[in-house]
């Protein structure tokens, strides 16, 4: 670890002056196209609704305030709900996608079998569908099994269109765990099962960690498109759809709306923040010589 | 205990044949040494032994039981990796302690013993770290340690110092030799690295694409070599050999032209030589300055000036490969200005066309008693 951290420094001293600023002007104008809407957003929440349409525009609230992230439990009562639907939702799709990913990527990690491209690559070709391609066959198959309008409805194709990647990216990370590390643990007299649990499962724990990050923020993700297909019931409703009560009749509650999507999202931010935690690197420094 | 047969053992990978048929028998409390070059099946053997490896054909018995079938902890080895394979998410403690967690052994045991081989391996004050804040060697020592506590009947290494340095490695040497002492197990040790077998080996295993070459005592291999392949792997720089003809044969010595000289040398003659094509034989720290038995004219090209030593690459009339030289400490010796060298004829080996060698007729015992 400090050998790769000198090695990154004496590569950044060895820019020029100016190819350090490019670089800068670089990170900032990225910056600026990836926070600007958040950035705006954020401001939008502070300002009264009447601020919102004067002209000229102005982009700094004036007698900016909180009041919006008050008032918008009172607009839409169930907004509580959507709340924790999205992480009922994410957070189970999350937990059978590890359960199933786990195990599957360190299968495909260490055993060879025949077919196993071809399982594989077909992982790699189904994750690359669009989902919307296939809302309407999935749709029918909903209705079918009679999940329309239950949470398992906007679990069930989630966890299906969240595998491939997972395992793919898992595969990869526990690949670079060294296969002398299970002879070793062989040679000892330990079981596959052991090993697992006790050598693999805990140098994989970043990646597993990434995984999980990932999968969840995804779950997130697809839910609007899965709700607004499969679900009616505002008591299942998640967040995402759940936004659109904000949108009246005639007209629509913009600062609210606003701060309702930065509480919406907290809640995610919270249980990412914890995770990476586990996210520190070189787990496995000093497990076999490179 | 710690007795292991090797019964004309084979392995194939697929069609590829890498241990062709091996037979060797090891005593209890033996340090054998695997030696041979890259990719000669030195490794997998021993993967075989361990039983990592499944056996394609042939029986491995330990202590008279054929464990041909058996996982390894029920054959009594244990295993020490070329690349360490240490736990990097646990103590250094854990990592010595893992094989007796493996059987539940109870919590006072695992600590005494950890305890008792950190304590041998000076390892006391690193218990509590993990392998990555460990140096090199320090590393070997824990994968070592984890070894140990197993009490085995036979260890087995992979090349378990060629990612020291040359230091560290000199020290490492001697610190599995006193292991090997105070424990008394049976030791299986493969190595590419030939001062490492000179130095610890009972016996070395010479292997050559997946046969054996030899087996004998370290000295045994250097001085009498039963083929080519042996005599240039053991001993280095490695032994120059000459083209010859054979003039004439007897019981106990054989004399050949050579370099437009006629050498008569101690080698075991047969039948049907006269006339044939043979290689002498001659280690380049036997070639001396000056006129003896046998006497070349030779112009260094390169002298390599090592304080010990001085080391010379030397063209010889109508050959392409260098002569080589070794003289004790440091000579004035010119590049590129002829020099008379020369050998006694007792030194010399004879290998036949097929590369296998006429016995040397030396008493190895006088050879390798202790100075008297
Ligand atoms: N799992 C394997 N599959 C196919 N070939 C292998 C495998 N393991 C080793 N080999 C081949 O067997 C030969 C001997 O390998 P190895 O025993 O590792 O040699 P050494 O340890 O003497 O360098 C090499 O040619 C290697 O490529
Ligand atoms: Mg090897």
């Amino acid at each position: 670890m400090a050998r790769k951290n000198t090695d990154t420094r004496a590569m950044i001293d060895r820019y020029r002056w100016w190819e350090v600023m490019a670089i800068y002007a670089g990170i900032f104008v990225f910056l600026f196209f990836l926070l600007s809407p958040f950035i705006e957003g954020f401001l939008v929440s502070l300002k009264p609704l009447s601020q919102l349409f004067s002209s000229p525009y102005r982009f700094w609230p004036e007698n900016g305030s909180f009041k919006a992230y008050s008032t918008m439990w009172d607009s839409v009562p169930a907004f509580g709900w959507y709340i924790f639907n999205s992480f009922l939702i994410s957070t189970v799709a999350t937990i059978i996608v590890l359960l199933l990913v786990v195990p599957a990527a360190y299968a495909f990690a260490r055993f060879e079998y025949a077919g196993m491209a071809l399982v594989l690559g077909g992982f790699l070709a189904v994750s690359m569908f669009s989902g919307a391609v296939l809302l309407i066959p999935l749709f029918r198959l909903m209705r079918t099994l009679g999940l329309l309008n239950t949470y398992f409805a906007m679990i069930v194709p989630g966890v299906a269109f969240l595998i491939p990647s997972a395992i793919w990216l898992l595969r990869t990370y526990m690949m670079r765990i060294p296969v002398e590390l299970n002879e070793a643990a062989y040679m000892d007299g330990a079981s596959q099962f052991y090993t697992f649990r006790r050598v693999i499962l805990p140098i994989a724990m970043p990646g597993i960690v990434v995984v999980a990050i990932t999968t969840f923020i995804g779950a997130y993700a697809q839910q609007f498109i899965f709700a607004l297909t499969f679900n009616s019931k505002t008591e299942y409703m998640p967040l995402p759809v759940g936004l659109f009560a904000y949108f009246g009749k005639q007209d629509v509650i913009w600062n609210e709306l606003m701060a309702a999507s930065f509480v919406g999202i907290a809640p995610a931010l919270i249980i990412i923040f914890f995770l990476q935690r586990y996210l520190v690197g070189g787990l496995t420094a000093g497990a076999v010589k490179q | 205990m710690g007795q292991l047969s090797l019964k004309s053992v084979i392995k194939t990978f697929g069609e590829f044949e890498v241990v062709k048929g091996v037979s060797l028998d090891v005593h209890e409390g033996e340090f054998v040494v695997f030696v041979g070059p890259s990719g000669c099946g030195k490794s997998t053997l021993l993967r075989m032994i361990a039983g990592l490896e499944h056996t394609t054909d042939g029986d491995i018995v330990i202590d008279g039981k054929r464990v041909n079938d058996l996982p390894p902890v029920k054959r009594g080895i244990a295993m020490v990796f070329q690349s360490y394979a240490l736990y990097p998410h646990m103590t250094v403690f854990e990592n010595i302690a893992f094989p007796l967690r493996v059987e539940k052994a109870p919590a006072d045991v695992i600590k005494k013993k950890v305890e008792a081989a950190a304590a041998i391996l000076h390892l006391d004050t690193r218990l509590q770290q993990k392998p990555g804040q460990l140096s090199g060697g320090q590393r070997q020592r824990v994968a070592i340690g984890r070894a140990i506590v197993r009490e085995p009947e036979i260890f087995l290494f992979d090349e378990p110092l060629s990612n020291l340095d040359a230091a560290l490695r000199a020290d490492m040497r001697i610190e599995l030799t006193r292991l090997h002492k105070q424990l008394g197990a049976t030791m299986i040790y493969v190595t590419h690295d030939q001062i490492e077998a000179m130095t610890m080996a009972d016996r070395i295993v010479v292997l050559n694409g997946g046969h054996i070459a030899q087996v004998g005592a370290p000295l045994e291999l250097y001085h009498k070599p039963q083929n080519t392949f042996v005599a240039g792997f053991i001993g280095n720089p490695r032994m120059n050999l000459l083209p010859a003809r054979c003039v004439g044969t007897s019981a106990a010595a054989v004399t050949v032209q050579c370099q437009g000289q006629t050498i008569t040398l101690p080698v075991a003659g047969r039948e049907g030589l006269v006339g044939s094509d043979l290689l002498l034989g001659i280690r380049p720290e036997h070639v001396a300055l000056g006129r003896v038995d046998v006497t070349l004219r030779v112009v260094p090209h390169v002298v390599e000036q090592l304080g010990q030593q001085t080391v010379g690459y030397a063209a010889l009339e109508g050959r392409e490969e260098n002569f080589l030289f070794v003289l004790p400490g440091t000579r004035g010796i010119q590049d590129d200005q002829p020099l008379d060298v020369g050998f006694r004829a007792g030194d010399c080996h004879l290998f036949d066309a097929e590369g296998n060698a006429l016995e040397r007729q030396v008493d190895l015992a006088a050879l390798t008693a202790p100075a008297g």
